[in-house]
């Protein structure tokens, strides 16, 4: 009887197990009941129990985006709010993965963790969001697309609130179109990736100078073109003999080719990583699209071409505004987040504040010295322009990145317009518009 | 008006959740205060040594090893000598295969010998008489699971019942507030367990005489809550449910008499093993796929799942008595049966039954023979059984490919997983009402996504209360066993327990994406008739283990 007592420990052993089993599920339900109960298949959300009885998604000046009426989900008064704000509130169909009415519809509608849907409608506080973005920002940059399709994010790099995320084509959840402009459904500002073109040299520049201590007194002849490892790379123009800080502002290829090649694959490869282009960042709970560089097997003159934005190249709208965020920040800057009241944490260092300050120089120049400081009202603005060549017959994709220092307005953007052409003409005025509106929109009167 | 009418309807089913926790506390509260034979059963003479050894048990090994129940520090005693047992005519000595043998009152013993008082057993050059237990005075253990002391329970056990009743009306009610309507059949299913279970507690007191009714109550508790969350979806079902619990527990009374004699099993259970296969090989031959697993018969349009009933002759075969152990150590018959019956169920595709069945294998082996490299042989064995099926027919494995990434894909492969956490989180603590749920309309929820349905819609605090039964069952059975008047009971209570403990963690953590999906019912809750009287069928081997159940004179004739 003793023995089998004691062998009969393993039955214990077993009860134990399974209590520790309930332990872990009841574990997952405290830390995980929100991502399960906000479902899209979740009958509690769907049609009579779900956005029509949900709280109201404000904006940063308690302007209501979406709220509930009647038994009935409506949006902002005005067209052009309404589709420049989709991405980020959402429609009543859930149809956006990314979106807040998609992903916090749990908390919208009431769900709590004590009661679940439980609790009947006269006894449930709903969930009212307020977020960071300025509606009417959103609403004339997204008209400013003017059909384009393509991404602008505009975010404050010193607090992390986003003023502007648009994302076109975009359509109206007021009346949801039949048919939806393919893509709609994607958030380009955080969820695509796009061949960067020029913009890259701001990578390029920042691994020449933190790899050669001399970087800033090399001089690059421009020919328009010039062979690397048995092929050409080609130049817009023949910019002559240029330092690099000229070779940054004229956009010159050759330069910018012959800088890769200095810096060289690995070089190019790690300051890439570091600064964020192949990693994804968490805004307000999405992840962002991942960019491309890889030049570990490439050939002297992929390299080359890599360094000016083309050969295997993505970049992400959002990362890239993080990166500028970044540089006009000292080498580090808060990470968006476009929810009220959400903690943003930092991007960490990415360069060192020599890097960022002598990158600032570049920046700021090209804008004072080429593109001229009216362009962006009285904003103390530093940027760079690209123009992405995508092949296929397309026109190329057209860029504009950049921040400004002023004190009161620590903004960073990035702007890209789909077969928009050149960068300057078709991405600047969106860029320009965003600016100087999320500017005003934090108090600037200019 | 509404207002108020909506905080009672939320009332109600926080009453609920608190009532539940309530009554499964009482009913292991009431438990751990039933009065145990403390003192000695009888009381061993060392004449050698002048030592007086209190015997607490029915079934005693006697020997030089330190694992035998009454240790003789003398060389010339065998490791296992011999076992002093008790049966309802009184106490007796069976030799162990020992060296030196056996002698009672100097005449050598093979097999058992009946004793009489003052007589004297000779093991080696030690002598034991046998003498009254109240000649001892000493300190006998104690039992962590029981409290000392005081033996009244804080509820009595028909009191407790109507607890049971009335938390089952509290369900009807629900149903009516879900559906806005006065729903006459919850009342008529209530109706039929109040009656039910108050037969039941007649027989039980009445004609056994069994004052204590804990188990019974627990099992009645989920029957009626898995009969009463059936109503409104499938009448039928939950009339199948309740017709099958009472044959369970037909099933269930007549268990406790065919076992009452912990001898009878040995010539039994050749037979036993034959039916149990038997059931086995016309399954498979006239199995019926249904979910994927062919593991049902249908018999003039009554299906049947013949597993289930096997699983009471599984543990009625892996059970014996001690000195049967003591002589019989050899588990090769048993491992044989046991392949035999896990490669059959796999062969139907039922691989959550053939992993209870192996579990409960092990337990079964670990307590019978202490045996671990037998043990671990055999779970060597049958991973290299599953390795070889997954090489010739790798489909297996997609089907448990989704396991752990349920939400990933939660239309096709993780359907049933992520709808179970999706609506779980969705009812809260408290749930959102009986009959109110979503998840009740998902294929084959009844049976394999029952606790997600009794989270959804009663919240997962009663969810976790019906997990903690069964967890408290295997404790309880473990306590019990120590007292059993065999080690046949205290075997199968604890594998008994351990069976529907394994079932309800596949049920449980398979549909909630912790383990991989298996489809197994969760006992006494889950839709399905054969399962229900299985679960009845093992109850009472859980019952048997008490002593007290077979403590009247109705069964043994006068103690």
């Amino acid at each position: 009887m003793k023995r089998i007592m004691s062998r009969s420990i393993i039955s214990l052993v077993l009860a134990l197990s399974f209590l520790a089993g309930l332990g872990l599920l009841c574990y997952r339900y405290i830390v995980d009941h929100d991502l399960w109960a906000s479902q899209t298949y979740n009958q509690y959300l769907s049609s009579g129990k779900g956005l029509s009885e949900a709280g109201t998604i404000y904006d940063r000046n308690k302007t209501a985006l979406a709220y509930s009426e009647g038994g009935q989900r409506l949006y902002h008064d005005d067209y052009n709010v309404r589709l420049g704000t989709l991405h980020a509130v959402g429609d009543s169909s859930y149809n956006i993965a990314t979106a807040l009415q998609t992903r916090y519809r749990a908390q919208l509608v009431g769900h709590s963790s004590i009661f679940g849907y439980g609790l009947p409608e006269s006894l449930r506080s709903k969930g009212n969001m307020r977020l960071t973005l300025d509606a009417d920002v959103c609403g004339k940059v997204y008209e400013a697309f003017g059909g384009y399709k393509g991404a602008c994010f505009v975010y404050n790099y010193k607090t992390g609130d986003v003023l502007c995320m648009v994302s076109a084509p975009s359509y109206d959840p007021q009346n949801e179109p039949e048919t939806i402009p393919e893509g709609a459904y994607l958030n380009n500002a955080t969820s695509s990736t796009y061949s960067p073109g020029s913009i890259y040299k701001i990578v390029t520049a920042i691994a020449l100078l933190e790899s050669n201590p001399d970087a800033e007194n090399l001089t690059f002849t421009c020919e328009g073109k010039k062979e690397f490892d048995g092929d050409d790379v080609t130049c817009l123009e023949e910019h002559g003999t240029l330092s690099l800080r000229d070779a940054f502002s004229y956009s010159c290829n050759i330069a910018f080719a012959e800088g890769a090649t200095l810096a060289g694959a690995d070089k190019m490869q790690k300051t890439s990583e570091k600064l964020g282009v192949t990693k994804s960042f968490n805004i307000s709970g999405i992840k962002t699209a991942q960019g491309h560089f890889d030049v570990k097997n490439a050939n002297g003159n992929e390299l080359a071409w890599s360094g000016v934005g083309q050969y295997t190249d993505m970049v992400n709208p959002a990362q890239m505004a993080i990166l500028c965020g970044a540089i006009a920040n000292g080498g580090e800057a808060k990470l968006p987040t476009y929810i009220d009241n959400v903690y943003s944490g930092s991007t960490g260092r990415l360069m060192s504040a020599d890097t960022a300050q002598r990158m600032q120089e570049f920046m700021r120049y090209t804008v004072s010295d080429h593109y001229g400081d009216t362009m962006f009202g009285g904003l103390t603005v530093g940027a760079k322009t690209g123009t992405a060549e995508v092949g296929e017959g397309k026109e190329p994709n057209a860029w504009m990145v950049g921040y400004s220092t002023d004190e009161d307005y620590p903004l960073a953007f990035a702007v890209v317009v789909e077969e928009g052409g050149y960068g300057f003409y078709s991405a600047g005025p969106i860029a320009r518009l965003a600016m100087i509106e999320s500017a005003r929109s934090l108090g600037y009167e200019g | 008006m509404q207002f108020f009418a909506d905080v009672a309807v939320v009332g109600l089913r926080i009453l609920l959740a608190v009532y539940a926790v309530f009554i499964v506390y009482q009913c292991f509260g009431s438990m751990r205060r039933q009065k145990r034979q403390e003192a000695p059963l009888v009381m061993l003479y060392n004449k050698t040594i002048r030592e007086k050894i209190p015997v607490l048990c029915w079934e005693n090994s006697i020997g030089r090893s330190k694992g035998s129940d009454i240790v003789i520090s003398d060389p010339t005693v065998s490791r296992n000598h011999c076992v002093l047992l008790r049966r309802k005519d009184g106490w007796f000595v069976s030799d162990s295969d020992s060296k030196s043998g056996t002698k009672v009152n100097g005449r050598p013993v093979a097999s058992r010998h009946r004793l009489s008082l003052d007589d004297e057993i000779q093991i080696g050059s030690t002598t034991l008489c046998l003498r009254r237990a109240d000649e001892f005075r000493g300190e006998v253990p104690h039992h962590w699971f029981f409290s000392k002391g005081s033996s009244k329970p804080s509820v009595s056990a028909p009191l407790l019942l109507i607890l049971v009743n009335l938390f089952h009306l509290f369900m009807a009610v629900e149903v009516c507030i879900a559906y806005h309507q006065f729903c006459l059949q919850a009342f008529e299913v209530w109706l039929a367990m109040v009656l039910f279970s108050w037969l039941l507690y007649t027989f039980s007191r009445g004609v056994f005489l069994r004052k204590n009714f804990e188990l019974e109550t627990l099992a009645l508790f989920l029957t009626g809550t898995g009969a009463l969350l059936l109503v409104e979806q499938n009448i039928m079902d939950s009339w199948i449910q309740i017709i099958a619990a009472m044959v369970g527990a037909v099933g269930y009374m007549l268990m406790l008499l065919f076992i009452a004699n912990p001898d009878r099993i040995v010539k039994w259970r050749m037979a036993v093993m034959i039916i149990a296969l038997g059931f086995l090989a016309i399954n498979l031959i006239f199995g019926v796929v249904e979910f994927g697993a062919a593991n049902r018969i249908y018999i003039g349009g009554v299906s049947l799942q013949p597993s289930e009933i096997v699983k009471i002759a599984y543990i009625f075969v892996g059970a014996s008595a001690l000195d049967h152990l003591q002589t019989k150590r050899n588990l090769l018959e048993f491992i044989i049966f046991s392949a035999l019956c896990v490669g059959a169920l796999a062969l139907m595709g039922d691989f959550g039954t053939a992993l209870i069945f192996f579990v409960t294998f092990l337990v079964i082996s670990i307590i019978r023979s202490g045996d671990y490299k037998t043990v671990i042989l055999a779970v060597a064995g049958a991973a290299f059984a599953v390795m070889l099926i997954l090489q010739f027919k790798p489909y297996i494995a997609d089907r448990f490919a989704i396991w752990g990434h349920a939400l990933e894909d939660p239309y096709d492969a993780g359907y049933q997983q992520s709808g179970v956490l999706t609506y779980i989180s969705s009812g809260g603590l408290f749930g959102t009402g009986v009959g109110n749920g979503i998840l009740r309309y998902y294929g084959a929820s009844e049976t394999d996504l029952v606790f997600g349905i009794v989270s959804e819609e009663m919240g997962l605090i009663i969810a976790l209360a019906i997990a903690l039964v069964i967890f408290g069952l295997v404790i309880y059975s473990r306590a019990i066993s120590t007292r059993s008047r065999s080690t046949f009971y205290s075997i199968s209570a604890c594998c008994a327990a351990a069976m529907m403990l394994t079932q309800t963690a596949l049920n449980i953590f398979g549909s909630t994406d912790i383990l991989p999906l298996t489809g197994v019912t969760l006992p006494f809750v889950s839709a399905g008739g054969s399962s229900m009287i299985s679960c009845w069928g093992l109850l009472a081997f859980i019952k048997a283990a008490d002593e007290r159940t077979y403590s009247k004179a109705i069964l043994n004739g006068k103690e």
